[in-house]
């Protein structure tokens, strides 16, 4: 994909950025906003703290290691679909000058980076609350760490394309549930099995196929994400 | 009679393949097979549902890629076509295996890898439609729909070997069920089932076919 941008681009009087530096400035614009704004990230915040509060009083009680697992992972699906949602909604009035300045490989790149540091500070969050109120059943922390950063790669992945898709219609809230959901299912399906494995004292060596295979999930969704977003770009 | 003389010849073969599948699968003698016994027979008309759906869902992908380079409505309408005749075929398939399902296993929804996917699949169709349906500029959602389309399809795939690696499926010839695998499967049933699955294919591409004439005549209509 690098190959199709220009490696530099003039934007003024002898200024010249480069590929990584375009990137670079789109992230940190990205995080500049969600600093200033700041009510869209406290929302997603609290939304998560809500619903794991309503997990835990309606679950509290019942919670086995496969409710647990399920659990959280049903609520970081919502949380993401919630947080990741806003990825090009916000962007509304900003996108016709990013027609002038970046390529869409570049913006769909920085998007995806993005939104990958903001799904997994996401899943921290909701990892602290969750097991103060839920119990921690985790006993392998690098690998279940490494399963849910791939789950979470997939995941954010998925959403931003999604996000990308809904942003062009006409019911966005709706819409990027109703694509997103059947879209998600084979990251989510292996990511579930993998951490329930783990929770229930396989060793990693035992789950090593199936890591790869959500890896290899989490591939796919990437490349297909680049190919595809410049087409839902320009209009 | 005229005309019908003139239709192309994979459509003389789905009628002739058809026929032949309706009366032999019905008629000619299977296999006796502990818990599926003359159920067997489903195999000629509920599992060549899938197939055709598998290949319907990837004409519709193909088309949508080639809309996405020429930009032509031909393609698009075909592309959307082929996604309802192939989510048709896909809630036949449902149907007719839930029912069978009933009789063989004893509940018509049992987990089952096979049936969960196809479930998916079927919401992943069905919310292609809903997309289109929620974008009012011609071209744009044409465009959205047809990315949509292409990264949906390739997201199916996986799931379809993904999920058979989760859990067991009850379908015959999997995890030690009654041996109906496709490698020792009778063969008087394949001298059935591989036609059954070539003609309901050809037949789906034979009513997608008519149906996108029809829209795109309508089109044609409405814009001259």
């Amino acid at each position: 994909m690098l190959k199709v941008l220009p490696v530099v681009t003039k934007i003024g009087n002898g200024l010249y950025l480069c590929v990584v530096e375009r990137i670079l400035s789109l992230i940190k614009k990205d995080m500049t906003v969600d600093w200033r704004q700041q009510n869209p990230i406290t929302g997603i915040v609290l939304y998560l703290a809500s619903t794991i509060f309503a997990a835990y009083m309606a679950f509290s009680g019942y919670v086995s290691v496969e409710v647990w697992n399920a659990l959280f992972w049903i609520i970081l699906l919502f949380t993401a679909i919630n947080g990741l949602s806003k990825s090009f909604i916000q962007e509304e009035r900003r996108t016709h000058y990013y027609y002038f300045l970046c390529k869409p490989g570049e913006i769909i790149i920085a998007k995806l980076i993005y939104s990958f540091i903001y799904l997994l500070l996401l899943a921290l969050v909701s990892f602290v609350v969750y097991g103060v109120l839920l119990g921690n059943p985790i006993v392998n922390y690098p690998a279940f760490a490494l399963n849910a950063t791939l789950g979470c790669l997939g995941i954010s992945a998925a959403f931003t394309m999604v996000s990308a898709i809904a942003f062009r219609t006409s019911n966005r809230s709706v819409m990027m549930a109703v694509l997103g959901f059947p879209v998600i299912i084979p990251v989510l399906v292996l990511a579930i099995s993998n951490s329930f494995k783990l929770l229930d004292g396989y060793v990693f060596m035992q789950i090593q196929g199936n890591v790869g295979a959500l890896f290899s999930v989490d591939v796919i969704i990437i490349a297909l994400t680049m190919v595809l977003f410049p087409f839902t770009w320009k209009s | 009679m005229g005309y019908l003389l003139k239709a192309d010849w994979w459509k003389w073969l789905c009628v002739v393949l058809l026929v032949y599948t309706v009366i032999a699968g019905l008629l000619m003698p299977v296999p006796r097979l502990h818990i599926l016994n003359e159920t067997i027979r489903v195999l000629h008309f509920h599992v060549p549902m899938w197939f055709g759906m598998i290949f319907l869902f990837l004409a519709s992908m193909i088309h949508a890629i080639k809309y996405l380079r020429s930009g032509s409505f031909v393609s698009d309408v075909y592309s959307n076509q082929l996604a309802y005749v192939g989510l048709f075929f896909g809630v036949l398939g449902l149907l007719s295996g839930m029912l069978w399902a009933k009789f063989a296993w004893g509940e018509y929804w049992s987990n089952d890898p096979k049936q969960n996917a196809s479930a998916v699949s079927m919401l992943i169709y069905l919310a292609y439609f809903v997309l289109r349906s929620s974008i009012q500029d011609e071209q744009q959602r044409n465009r959205i729909s047809s990315v949509y389309n292409i990264f949906a399809f390739f997201l199916m795939v996986p799931l379809l070997f993904i999920l058979p690696r989760m859990t067991d499926s009850l379908h015959p010839g999997n995890g030690g069920n009654p041996a109906l695998s496709i490698y020792d499967t009778n063969s008087s049933l394949k001298m059935v089932f591989y036609p059954a699955v070539i003609g309901w294919t050809l037949l789906g591409f034979w009513f997608a076919t008519i149906s996108s004439r029809l829209s795109i005549s309508k089109q044609r209509f409405e814009d001259a």
